[in-house]
């Protein structure tokens, strides 16, 4: 039978411009394709730039998980030129990082990743009584009563009533993938609602220590938010209490409403725990360290690699083995087309060759995107949260083993459904609780040492470039939310003379490389993948936002 | 950015009925009024003006384009602060395409697009993200197949107006930045037979963009703009004279090195490169994130992210004057200077000596020549 | 040039002191010329204090050297140097409108045409003059009463200078008051330089040039004197200075000189051989 070509451009509920191109073939899909359609060249702007104002250039490269370029271009100069920061300053990057997973994590699931598995339409004839009921046994969050899901359904029925649907025009609403009962469907809309207040209110932790959102500041050798607990001026008790409170808000939140929801409608849809699992490699650079940056055994999300889905070895993960390809990207190397170049040696130099816009299909076409392919030693990874968790897991990691174990008991199904789209969207929730309750831990640590008269939070003995070596070079490491991250920076004469990045999306979204291997997106796409109607793709949104992708980032 | 579910607008209603189907008291909707006629700079007597001009008002379509950008502009309108209030200003639009949050995919999108520009022809607002490249005829940035250049022309020419929300559709921002390798260029540089408002920033805070609206909505056109075509009510003063750290820059009291006594106590962020002086923002007024803090407030110079190509201008972020572009090794202009100078008193020295000496010698060797009569006298010429 | 009591005609005593009015005095083979008319000395001073001043502080305000102690509102010292600074600004502003009126109403050491290196033969007396200065011949150099075509090209070019410091002064000065006369009329100045940064460095590097200028000039002066000993620096209080008899001028015929002139009376010119 002949294969139908499938394409879907602009995949929308995502950071960016992507293109997934697909050929289906009686219900299931065959090959596919993922095409990242922008560049910006952020790399090349790099150059020649003071380091110390780096980490706001390549900042630049995404709003939506700001912080993390930042903090790993000031932790790729700090290597280069050997900074060591001081402990608070190490914290408020965690409690700032940590925030930016939680506040990311529950945005990319309500608003993002939700429509794929809730249908808007359906909730219109929920119950509301019965939803409240519901609601009632999977938590005690105190707006799930009956009265707030009338009043929300009344909302959605006026809504609908005006034929005026917005960005809820043209859904895919009523398609037999869609599982759920009305009820389940109603809550997840009200929680929709309410993530977005939520999120308003829990990321302003980032405008107490950075002084905005998005695009928070940092500084290369610490942070600049001083802290003085006689001064209006600087980190306070008065903004302690706050970010106490924005802790709390947030653990709340993720413990009464994210992960209730996620178990919840995880249980309609067990059968894409078989689905998507695509790339068998895995891979985790680590996070959140607790001592200094380079202190690799406390690290709070260990590093390593998984290969192949066998979970007995986790291999060393080392930054030298991390090459990029541009077999199948409009990019050319001067050491040749098929050359895999180390980020110290690495080059953006772009070649356009493919179609001239507007065009039809890309697949046909041997370079067919932006995104470079990185590999490590030769194999394509998967990074994110299923990678993190899969690390912390085969490592032992105690907090990660309970939850995973308590998750898959409820659920009652075996660690095998890990390898899946399911399995990505539901390790993302699982460290969304680890990190909300870590917060409030790591805020002690902060008060504790304020409290014992530390209040450094600014290294300076290395920020005039008359103390820099004339040339040195520096890897900044970060598990982002979306993965693996790492910044490669060379410094020349006080200059930036080689800047490039390795994103988390870069992994995952990279097209095919020499050897013929898909990125994971590609792989995903065809593992096993189901795809029932061509022209309302559903199930390809589902598996490519469970890898909550990021184009601005992966190609910068 | 609201969905608009949240609180539903019948057909046919007024703002002023869907604000009172929606619960919303005529005390707050005053309250509110109140306060957005003082953002706008109108003072608070203007407020049943505001009012009276949102009540009576349809709800009108906007067309969100996102082009070449890194979305940190839609995050900061998911931001914008006044809760229940600043939720139901965005509510007073239909968002009839957003990349973001749609809940359709490709095709399906593109149709619901068309259709809405179809329908309100000559009336949407279009907002845009994101810079245009214009480098190899534009496929730096590609959606759908169809280049940023083309989605832009398309929907500007059924747009009564654009909203350039951002750094990015302002100017070009971290895209335009040297060498500008795609040749990113704002919004302006495209569109040039349509009323445009910068909405300057990278990214600009929320309100400023839903103040924007909410002016057009109740006066029927944009608010008036600077020279950069951002709207004075927020862009009108410079951050330097609006700063709560003004009174140490005044009193002679600066932050030397961060974290210093100086950064603890709060002092004027000026030596370490704050760029306040030469940045006009509302930042210190409006503060960032329901007016949570500001990044000066918070510590960190003002990086000048709402002046035009402040990645260039304003760099290095912590010197206080820009980098002189390639000369003696990128050497900043005081250690050139001094060193100038340097060389011009080594010079006079040197000068200085070799004159002495040489009219020391001359004296001496006029001394040896016999007197003239002054009539043989020397005589130059 | 020993003196000698056989030279021109002897020439009647001028009045000891004439601040502001002309006086001659004979000595020798010199003659007392009046250069420098009241309203360009007492420009020159007022200015030459301006500078200073303008570049004392605007030094503070470029990298702020001292700091205050204690509650912010108890002290207000960039306050104070930047007031000084923008006085200054407004005196050097108004020296500069008398010393343009001056161009056209001045003697003709005063006037355009002796202030800008334009008369002909100017750029081959540039050269000429470098030279001398350079080979430490100072009787190799071309001899003005007035200014040396070197010196104008400094002089114009120390005016030219001011003139950009006032441009870019003001634009930063209106940038506190964006509806202001000042902001409106110097609002083409930053897109013409690049920004508000690129205003602020223009400003900021060509004070090095002054304080450059500063060094040279007072040096030339003193050092002119020194080998002259024709009281060049105290021209500049006095309003006049000695002039050799036995010496062959560019800018006056020395032997025609009238005895004793009147401030604004014109000296014969040299006549073209
Ligand atoms: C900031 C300081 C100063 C500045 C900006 C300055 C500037 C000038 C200018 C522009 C002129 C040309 C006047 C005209 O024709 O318009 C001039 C002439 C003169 N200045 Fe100054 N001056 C300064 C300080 C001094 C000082 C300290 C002295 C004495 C040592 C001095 C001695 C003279 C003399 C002797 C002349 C006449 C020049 C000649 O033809 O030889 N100046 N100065
Ligand atoms: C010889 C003439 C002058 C010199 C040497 C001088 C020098 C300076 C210097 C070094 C700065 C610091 C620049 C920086 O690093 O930011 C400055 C600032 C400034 N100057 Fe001048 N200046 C002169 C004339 C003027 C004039 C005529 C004005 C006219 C109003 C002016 C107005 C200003 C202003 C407004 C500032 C900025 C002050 C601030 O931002 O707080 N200056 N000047
Ligand atoms: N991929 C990616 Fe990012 C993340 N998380 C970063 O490195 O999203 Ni914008
Ligand atoms: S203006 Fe700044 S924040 Fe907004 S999209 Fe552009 S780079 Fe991102
Ligand atoms: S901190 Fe910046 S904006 Fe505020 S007074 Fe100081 S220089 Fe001006
Ligand atoms: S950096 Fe931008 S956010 Fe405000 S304080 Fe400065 S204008
Ligand atoms: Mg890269």
């Amino acid at each position: 039978m002949a294969r139908t070509k499938v394409v879907v451009d602009p995949i929308t509920r995502i950071e960016g411009h992507l293109r997934i191109e697909a050929q289906s073939e009686n219900g299931r899909i065959a090959k596919a394709w993922s095409s990242s359609t922008q560049f910006r060249g952020i790399e090349i702007i790099m150059q020649g730039r003071d380091p110390r104002d780096a980490w706001a250039f390549t900042q630049r490269i995404c709003g939506v998980c700001t912080v993390v370029h930042a903090v790993a271009s000031c932790r790729a100069v700090e290597d280069a030129l050997d900074i060591r920061i001081p402990a608070n300053a190490n914290t408020i990057r965690n409690l700032v990082h940590g925030m930016q997973f939680i506040q990311d994590h529950v945005i990319h699931f309500y608003h993002l990743h939700a429509l794929d598995w809730v249908d808007v339409v359906s909730a219109l004839s929920a119950d509301p009584a019965a939803t409240a009921k519901l609601a009632q046994t999977l938590s005690p969050w105190p707006n799930n009563g009956e009265a707030e899901m009338r009043a929300v359904q009344a909302r959605l029925k006026k809504f609908v009533g005006s034929g005026q649907l917005g960005i809820f025009a043209n859904g895919y609403w009523g398609h037999p993938a869609y599982k759920l009962p009305p009820e389940v469907n109603l809550l997840a809309v009200a929680h929709y609602l309410e993530a977005l207040d939520w999120q308003r209110d829990v990321i302003r932790l980032h405008t107490v220590f950075g002084g905005k959102n998005p695009h928070p500041n940092f500084l290369v050798g610490g942070m600049a938010s001083a802290i003085n607990l006689d001064s209006t001026a600087t980190i306070n008790a008065e903004r302690i209490t706050d970010i106490n409170s924005m802790i709390k808000h947030a653990r709340e939140f993720v413990e009464q409403v994210y992960w209730p929801d996620l178990v919840a409608i995880a249980g309609f849809y067990k059968e894409w725990g078989a689905i998507g699992g695509g790339v068998p490699n895995f891979l985790a650079c680590g996070e959140f360290p607790e001592a200094d940056v380079r202190d690799l055994d406390k690290l709070y999300f260990p590093r390593g690699i998984i290969l192949n889905r066998d979970l007995s070895t986790v291999h060393e993960y080392d930054h030298k083995k991390v090459q990029e390809f541009i077999h199948s990207s409009w990019y050319e190397y001067p050491q040749g087309a098929d050359a895999g170049l180390h980020p110290f040696e690495g080059e953006t130099i772009p070649k356009y060759t493919g179609p001239k816009a507007p065009w039809t299909y890309l697949q046909d076409e041997p370079k067919y995107t932006w995104m470079k392919s990185p590999r490590y030693e030769g194999h394509p990874m998967q990074v994110g949260p299923l990678s993190r968790m899969l690390v912390a897991y085969a490592s032992g990691h105690q907090d990660v083993r309970e939850l995973v174990g308590a998750a898959l008991g409820k659920l009652k199904v075996g660690p095998e459904v890990l390898f899946s789209t399911l399995g990505r969207t539901a390790a993302r929730g699982i460290e969304t609780v680890l990190l909300a309750r870590k917060m409030e831990q790591w805020m002690g640590e902060l008060t504790g040492r304020i409290r014992n008269g530390d209040v450094a939070t600014f290294t300076k003995d290395k920020w005039e470039p008359s103390t820099w070596p004339a040339k040195t070079q520096g890897y900044g490491y970060l598990d982002a939310p979306r993965g693996a991250l790492g910044h490669w920076v060379q410094i020349e004469n006080g200059k930036i003379a080689r800047y490039q990045c390795v994103v988390p999306s870069t992994w995952n979204c990279s097209p095919r490389d020499a050897q013929g291997h898909e990125g994971p997106y590609e792989a995903a796409l065809q593992d096993n993948h189901p795809l029932l109607d061509p022209e309302r793709p559903l199930e390809i949104l589902r598996t490519i936002h469970s890898f909550d992708p990021c184009m601005a980032c992966g190609v910068h | 950015m609201l969905n608009p579910s949240q609180y539903p607008w019948a057909d046919g209603d007024t703002l002023g009925q869907h604000f009172e189907s929606r619960g919303v008291t005529r005390r707050d909707f005053l309250a509110f009024c109140a306060e957005m006629a003082v953002i706008l700079g109108l003072g608070s007597a203007a407020a049943p003006r505001v009012a009276k001009a949102l009540q009576s008002v349809k709800r009108p379509s906007v067309i969100w384009l996102q082009l070449q950008e890194c979305t940190g502009c839609v995050e900061s309108v998911l931001r914008t602060a006044e809760p229940t209030i600043g939720d139901l200003l965005l509510d007073v639009v239909s968002l009839d395409y957003n990349h973001t949050l749609m809940a359709g995919a490709g095709e399906a999108v593109e149709r619901a697009k068309q259709a809405a520009m179809a329908a309100n022809k000559g009336q949407y607002l279009l907002v845009v993200t994101g810079s245009v490249p214009t480098k190899e005829d534009g496929i730096y940035t590609v959606v759908g197949g169809r280049t940023a250049k083309a989605l832009l022309e398309e929907a500007a020419s059924g747009a009564v107006a654009i909203l350039a929300l951002g750094a990015c559709a302002h100017w070009g921002s971290i895209q335009a930045a040297r060498p500008n390798p795609t040749g990113a260029v704002g919004v302006r540089e495209v569109i040039k037979d349509k009323p445009i408002v910068n909405i300057a920033g990278c990214p600009p805070i929320g309100d400023v963009v839903t103040a924007s609206v909410v002016h057009y909505l109740t006066f029927g056109r944009l608010p008036a703009v600077d020279g950069e075509g951002r709207p004075l009510f927020a862009y009108g003063k410079r951050i330097h004279d609006q700063c709560s750290r003004r009174a140490h820059f005044d009193a002679g009291q600066f932050v030397e090195a961060f974290d210093d006594e100086s950064a603890r106590k709060g002092w004027c962020l000026y030596a370490v490169g704050c760029k306040g002086p030469e940045t006009f923002s509302p930042c210190p007024i409006f503060q960032w994130n329901t007016r949570t803090s500001w990044p000066i407030g918070a510590g960190h110079p003002c990086l000048g992210c709402t002046e035009p190509f402040f990645w260039d201008t304003m760099t290095p972020f912590y010197g206080r004057l820009p980098n002189l572009g390639g000369i003696a090794v990128e050497r900043r202009v005081d250690t050139i200077g001094a060193a100038l100078a340097v060389g011009a008193a080594a010079g006079v020295a040197v000068h200085a000596t070799g004159t002495i000496l040489t009219q020391i010698r001359r004296r001496k060797a006029t001394q040896q020549i016999p007197e003239t009569s002054p009539d043989e006298g020397p005589r130059h010429g | 040039m020993t003196p000698s009591s056989a030279g021109p005609a002897a020439r009647p005593a001028p009045p000891l002191f004439g601040f502001g009015r002309a006086f001659t005095r004979e000595r020798g083979h010199f003659t007392w010329v009046y250069l420098w008319g009241a309203p360009l000395r007492a420009m020159h001073w007022i200015a030459a204090l301006c500078v200073v001043v303008l570049v004392v502080t605007g030094l503070y305000i470029g990298r702020p050297y001292f700091m205050t102690s204690g509650e912010a509102s108890s002290h207000f010292l960039m306050g104070w140097v930047r007031f000084i600074h923008f006085t200054a600004a407004a005196t050097i502003v108004m020296t500069g409108i008398v010393r343009v009126y001056w161009l056209f109403a001045g003697n003709q050491f005063e006037r355009l045409r002796a202030l800008a290196p334009i008369s002909k033969g100017s750029l081959a007396n540039i050269g000429k003059t470098a030279m001398a200065y350079l080979t430490f011949r100072p009787d190799k150099q071309p001899n003005f009463v007035g200014h040396n075509p070197l010196q104008q090209l400094s002089y114009t070019g120390v005016y030219l200078l001011m003139v950009v410091m006032v441009i870019t002064g003001f634009t930063l000065y209106g940038q506190s008051n964006p509806d202001g006369l000042i902001f409106r009329a110097f609002a083409w100045v930053p897109p013409l330089l690049g920004g508000l940064q690129a205003v602020r460095l223009v400003h900021h590097a060509l004070t090095w040039a002054f304080i450059i200028f500063i060094l040279l000039h007072v040096y030339l002066a003193v050092r002119s004197d020194y080998v002259e000993r024709a009281g060049v620096v105290s021209s500049i209080i006095t309003g006049g200075r000695y002039v050799s008899m036995d010496e062959r001028y560019e800018d006056i015929d020395v032997d025609r000189v009238p005895a004793s002139p009147w401030p604004t009376s014109e000296y014969p010119v040299p006549t073209k051989q």
